[in-house]
């Protein structure tokens, strides 16, 4: 048996299978050994083809799972996990903070003292004696929770700023941190020495500004700057006003803002008074507006966003809002305060407020003992967190925003671990209208970095997606008619024999690289079309025009004359009339622009419509895509036209019909699913474009759908940003989820494409 | 005119040449495109003539003319609309802006000076001037045209030649010691992190100090070497004054390159021409990209496609074979068939978005923590390079493969499948020699269709490890060799990087088209072999039919 399989190849094959089994057989040992070693080595060949195939196929697949991985903790609710905290024997303290390792909690007590304490075992790292009291009381303290800053405030009148210091230091490998406090000079506010029930205080270079209210009704203001006189010597400039006269209600609540040019008063009637004070000399009430979710009840706290710019307003009734300053369209100089974002209330009276030291996140407490984790952009109440029945009059963030620390009346201290990672990142924020601040109105923004710390980045993906479509519309409307009618002359009317180079001459266009063709668009189109945007125009009228003038030229020629030619050579006449006509249309355009748009188009376009032309423009790029996503429907296009089995064409031929009639009604209609499938990889094509989008358009993120400007498009945007996306943060993530957003897309779009055409090759089978 | 006119609308040609002209419209686009960038890129290198313009105002002009147009004039009748011309004065550090245009009415006076000298310069890009004495040592050694300049051309090859010998000692040896002296200080920090005994730890370290030490006292060495070198080269330096009155002294060893255009020859051109297209291949970049050479960009890129197809080609080759020859086929085979084919459509940057979130930082992040833990926080793999943008540019052509070879084994004839089996060969020999030959062509096809798409992608390589400007080449003499983990340069990103990046796109402009050219150049000719490869399978099949 195995002597016979060895034989027979050699004596029956081809002449090239034979050369290759007898040097086989000259390697080989005996005829047994063989057989094994054959089985053996077949049997191996099929597991590692298997697996390998198994794998690979895998790993592409891999890709996918990759990509959804690296976007899931964007979606991951945010956790808390309480910590075991030391006992405190000190019950009232008047300020609370952490540091950043969260190791080290500090108060601000009554007794003139700011403590540091152990957070793991509670005892007292350091004890600091304010000098400045001078015997006086220690009536109400600030903190604005970002900052390791305190502002005391005393029976005498006076504010003692303080500046609290942590010195990490590493011995051998652990860590030591060493708190210091920094004392100022003490600042008289009240000149008549009555105690400051509560303050506001704010330093900024040298610049002091503050207030403090002395009596329900009394809210005094205080600044104090260096001025440098013409001969160079500086002195100190002080200024007091007192705001009580136009106050109607008591303060329950102040705030002043790190720019030092808001101060704001929250009132038990439930009013907010807006005082500018950037000329401290000259401050006037602006405004007084109701602030609070249910009318009737008081302001209970006030505090900022990071960053100034957002005043959180926490009311008697447990309401908590965001407002924003919003410039007036019609007078730049008001900026009146609207409520932009509102939060889930407490069930009872706010008591604190504390904001996030990372993003635009903050916490609130109420009466009740519970905290709310909310942030502020996303508008979400992230978590509560409950301690138990009693008040909570103080509450910090931690300054890496991973923790949140409270007090509550009873001194009772309450820590929990946060993990919020993408805070910020909802389905509204990434695809809906956000009122970010600085803003008028809630819009679809993409701004993922700038200069500034306290920046917040933007991350809609709408803009992008509205680019990448616009971008793929505008090359659609070039490429799906043009290459469509393409392919119905290449495959219905063509001389075969021409049809055979021009076919592979068109094929090779989609070998292009785009970064090619990115760069003649932006290089050389963008500049050139810009002197000539009325001959485009021109162009798309005249050319089909010329088309039709020249068939019925053609009709004109004398039958015997135009009967050597053989159908199918019309392009070898065409293709240099075409030309000329461009020739002509972009000669004129200088005598266009001249006459209908003054002479320049752009400038034109400017003054009478307000639309800038941006040389970079979408009708650059939808000529460029279009050059990229022709050859790819042309090919798919052709290929179902030719396949449309000839005895239909020859049927309805010879029934009488001519060669258009049988191109539009017999050949289109069969091959309708093809140029579906055409169509739609032409568009995935044209969707994950990304050179040509990167180089073509000037990539700025807005939502406009005229073709004189340009955009910024999914694919472009994730190559620009990405190698700047820090791994594991949040636009890193996002810029993964506009990349999946892609891959669903195409892959969507291209399976829909692909079935399709298999239903087409089967139905081509029957008939 | 015997023809009605609905007559000949119902007969459908007017439609039928509608749709020619859509065809010839493509055609036209295709190839005013190649046109465009070959007549950009090829005319660049010729070498123009300098012609002197005399302004009314007095001022003198030297330069290239470069383009001609109507002046842009609003409300102005066409026929009294004047002209410009944009000239190259060069001399980018005398007159601050390489080009100027010119009002053609403004010009009294155009002459072409037989002495005017253009000098291609290793900085500042060219200059335009005459030369009027060359020193040594601060001492006039020649002056007047004629003998200034056989002075200077004496003079000449023997400051290029001194600096050819400065670039070998920067790049080449000093590179060496420096490569060796990095070794050896992560090897010493490997020791002080890792080596628990002390005693051991203590000799190695001593030893390598002493290395180190040494190195340092060769690089000392070579860097005085260099010193004389460039010491050298400063003694000699000339005096060129610039249209306009301007004078510039630079030293001799600037120059690269110094002829008289308006002297040239047919010949004498032809012969700069080639030259300077030789440079273009062989040289490095000079100026931020926008002169000299391309050769590390295309050294990178063909070393990332040969990297890239030896991965691509046994990995799609395998799994097309499993898909025709060993899967059982059915729905499951024919939905990851599809899911394979689309693959193809899914566009690069997600491709390349996965290559940096799982090769570079999952991959390559743990290859540095598992053997490079020394050179951290600096990362090894765990940044772009060469390995990972192979890898990529591997998964996003492995479907192209994948399809060609499928394609392929379905081609070859059951009969020939069916005698091999028929005769007792087994699955595999019948595979391995009747399958895969008859295969080949379209294998072949598949793998060169794979690289041209891979050496024209940029966007995933943009993300994976491709940069403007690489200091080291990926292949290079030290062990071992290869060097995956370096980043590269690419021709694409060449394109983009000095046409969009480049803080002189104007002047960059002609070193664009000219890569351009050379890419599209290459891409077509990798097209071309992939369909005449795939024609001659068609044929052989053909005739191999029995």
């Amino acid at each position: 048996m195995s002597d016979f399989q060895q034989v027979a190849p050699q004596e029956i094959s081809s002449p090239r299978v034979n050369a290759r089994t007898s040097a086989s057989k000259k390697k080989g040992a005996s005829p047994r050994v063989n057989l094994r070693w054959k089985q053996l080595t077949d049997k191996a060949a099929g597991v590692v083809i298997t697996a390998g195939g198994i794998a690979i196929i895998a790993s592409i697949i891999l890709i996918l799972f990759v990509i959804v991985a690296e976007t899931l903790p964007l979606w991951y609710a945010p956790t808390a996990q309480p910590t075991p905290t030391p006992a405190l024997e000190n019950p009232h303290p008047l300020v609370v903070g952490v540091d950043e390792y969260q190791e080290i909690v500090y108060f601000a007590t009554a007794a003139g003292t700011i403590e540091f304490r152990s957070l793991t075992d509670g005892h007292i790292l350091q004890r600091f004696e304010i000098a400045g009291l001078n015997g006086q009381q220690v009536t109400s303290a600030y903190r604005d929770g970002i900052q390791h800053e305190v502002a005391i405030g005393t029976s005498g009148g006076l504010i003692i700023p303080l500046r609290l210091v942590f010195t990490p230091k590493f011995v051998d490998g652990k860590r030591a941190i060493t708190p210091e406090v920094r004392e100022g000079k003490p600042l008289q506010i009240d000149e008549q020495g009555r105690p400051l029930t509560s303050l506001v205080y704010s330093e900024n270079g040298g610049v002091v500004r503050a207030a403090a209210l002395v009596g329900p009704r009394t809210l005094l203001f205080f600044s104090q700057q260096e001025k440098t006189s013409p001969l160079g010597e500086s002195s100190l400039e002080q200024s007091r006003t007192d705001l009580s006269p136009q106050l109607k209600s008591d303060v329950t609540a102040l705030a002043l803002d790190q720019f030092q040019s808001n101060l704001l008063a929250g009132t038990a009637s439930g009013e907010l008074y807006h005082w500018p004070v950037d000329e401290p000399e000259k401050v006037q009430l602006r405004q007084t507006f109701s602030a609070v979710s249910t009318p009737g009840t008081g302001i209970s706290v006030l505090g900022w966003l990071i960053g100034g710019r957002s005043l959180i307003v926490g009311d008697a009734s447990g309401g908590v809002n965001v407002w924003v300053q919003v410039r007036n369209e019609e007078n730049s100089q008001d900026t009146p305060y609207r409520k932009a974002h509102q939060f889930r209330s407490h069930r009872t009276q706010v008591t604190a407020v504390a904001p996030s030291p990372r993003d635009k996140g903050f916490l609130t407490a109420d009466v009740g003992g519970t905290v709310l984790v909310h942030h502020s952009t996303s508008e979400q109440t992230l978590l509560e967190l409950s301690t138990g029945t009693n008040s909570l009059p103080l509450l910090t963030f931690a300054p890496k925003a991973n923790g949140a620390l409270t007090v509550d009346s009873h001194g009772q201290l309450f820590r929990w671990d946060l993990h919020n990672l993408h805070p910020e990142i909802t389905l509204k924020t990434l695809f809906g209208k956000v009122w970010y601040e600085g803003y008028e109105k809630p819009d679809y923004t993409w701004q993922s970095s700038s200069g500034t710390d306290d920046f917040e980045p933007k991350f809609s993906l709408t803009p992008l997606t509205y680019g990448t479509m616009k971008g793929t519309f505008y090359a659609l409307l070039l490429a799906v008619p043009l290459s469509i009618c393409a392919a119905i002359y290449t495959s219905q009317f063509m001389h075969p024999r021409i049809r055979s180079v021009v076919k592979p001459t068109v094929e090779v266009m989609a070998a292009l690289p785009s970064v090619v063709l990115g760069f003649f668009a932006g290089l050389w189109l963008a500049p050139r079309i810009e002197k000539i945007v009325p001959a485009v125009f021109l162009l798309v009228i005249a050319l089909p025009l010329v088309s039709l003038i020249a068939s019925f030229v053609w009709r004109l020629i004398p039958l015997p004359v135009r009967s050597r030619l053989r159908p199918g050579t019309e392009l070898a006449f065409l293709a240099p009339l075409l030309l000329l006509t461009m020739y002509a249309c972009v000669s004129l355009s200088g005598y266009i622009d001249t006459i209908f748009f003054n002479g320049s188009f752009p400038q034109w376009l400017y003054t009478t419509t307000g639309v800038q032309y941006d040389p970079r423009n979408s009708l650059v790029v939808g000529f460029a895509m279009g050059f990229a996503v022709i050859p790819i429907i042309y090919t798919i296009a052709e290929d179902a036209f030719s396949n449309v089995p000839q005895h239909l064409i020859s049927g309805s031929l010879a029934l009488g019909a001519t060669r258009w009639q049988t191109a539009i009604r017999v050949v289109l209609p069969t091959a309708s699913p093809g140029l579906f499938s055409a169509v739609m990889i032409g568009f995935g094509r044209a969707v994950g474009e990304t050179m040509i989008v990167l180089m073509a358009t000037g990539n700025t993120p807005v939502m406009d759908f005229s073709p004189f400007n340009g955009f910024r498009a999914l694919s472009a945007n994730i190559a620009v940003e990405i190698p700047e996306a820090p791994y594991g943060g949040t636009l890193y993530r996002v810029l993964f989820l506009a990349a999946l957003q892609l891959f669903v897309l195409t892959f969507l779009v291209n399976t829909v494409a692909e079935i399709v055409r298999q239903r087409l090759r089967e139905r081509y089978s029957k008939i | 005119m015997n023809v009605s006119f609905g007559k000949f609308w119902k007969s459908g040609d007017p439609f039928i040449w509608m749709t020619g002209g859509a065809l010839a419209l493509s055609l036209i686009m295709i190839i005013s495109l190649i046109v465009i960038v070959a007549a950009n890129a090829l005319g660049y290198y010729w070498p123009d003539r300098l012609v002197q313009v005399t302004l009314k105002d007095g001022t003198e002009l030297l330069g290239q003319r470069i383009v001609s147009e109507p002046i842009p004039t609003p409300d102005t009748p066409a026929a009294t609309v004047q002209s410009r011309t944009e000239f190259q004065v060069a001399n980018r550090d005398l007159y601050g802006a390489d080009f100027r245009w010119v009002n053609d009415a403004d010009i009294t006076a155009r002459s072409f000076p037989a002495e005017a000298l253009l000098f291609e310069r290793w900085e500042w890009g060219p200059l335009f001037g005459f030369l009027t004495t060359v020193t040594q040592d601060g001492k006039v050694i020649a002056e007047g045209f004629a003998r200034a300049w056989d002075k200077f051309q004496e003079i000449h090859p023997r400051t290029q030649e001194t600096l050819e010998r400065i670039h070998r000692i920067e790049r080449k040896e000093i590179g060496d010691i420096n490569y060796a002296l990095e070794h050896a200080r992560l090897g010493l920090k490997r020791i002080q992190t890792e080596e628990r005994d002390p005693a051991r730890a203590a000799k190695y370290v001593t030893a390598l100090e002493q290395e180190i030490a040494t190195l340092q006292h060769r690089y000392a060495e070579k860097a005085a070497e260099l010193k004389t070198l460039y010491d050298e080269n400063a003694r000699y330096r000339f005096l060129v004054r610039a249209a306009g009155g301007k004078e510039k002294e630079l030293p001799v060893a600037a120059v690269v390159r110094a002829f008289l255009p308006n002297q040239l020859s047919w010949w004498g051109r032809f012969k700069l021409y080639v030259t300077r297209l030789v440079e273009f291949v062989w040289d490095d970049p000079r100026e931020s990209n926008t002169e000299g050479g391309v050769f590390p960009a295309i050294f990178g890129t063909v070393i990332m496609v040969l990297i890239m197809s030896m991965m691509v080609v046994p990995f799609g080759v395998i799994a097309a074979l499993y898909l025709r020859e060993y899967a059982k086929q059915g729905p499951m085979v024919r939905a990851v068939r599809i899911a394979v084919n689309n693959l193809a459509g899914v566009p690069s940057i997600v491709f390349g978005v996965f290559g940096l979130g799982f090769f570079v930082y999952v991959l390559g992040g743990g290859i540095d923590r598992l053997f490079y833990p020394e050179a951290l926080p600096t990362p090894t793999y765990g940044t772009g390079g060469m390995l990972w943008a192979s890898l990529t540019l591997a998964l996003l052509t492995v479907p192209v493969v994948i399809v060609a070879t499928e394609e392929s084994l379905s081609s070859i004839p059951r009969e020939w499948r069916e005698g091999s089996l028929a005769l007792g060969a087994t699955k595999w020999e019948t595979i391995r020699k009747i399958v895969l030959p008859g295969a080949l062509p379209g294998i072949l096809t598949g793998m060169i269709l794979a690289m041209a798409r891979g050496a024209g992608e940029v966007a995933p390589l943009m993300i994976t490890g491709v940069v403007k400007l690489a200091p080291t080449l990926p292949l290079d003499a030290h062990a071992p060799f290869f060097h995956l983990e370096r980043k590269f340069m690419h021709l694409g990103f060449h394109i983009y990087d000095v046409g969009f990046q480049s803080p002189n796109v104007e002047a960059a402009k002609p070193m664009v088209f000219m890569t351009t050219m050379l890419l599209i150049g290459i891409i077509l000719l990798l097209n071309l072999t992939a369909i005449i490869v795939r024609n001659r399978l068609r044929n052989r099949l053909r005739f191999g039919t029995f």
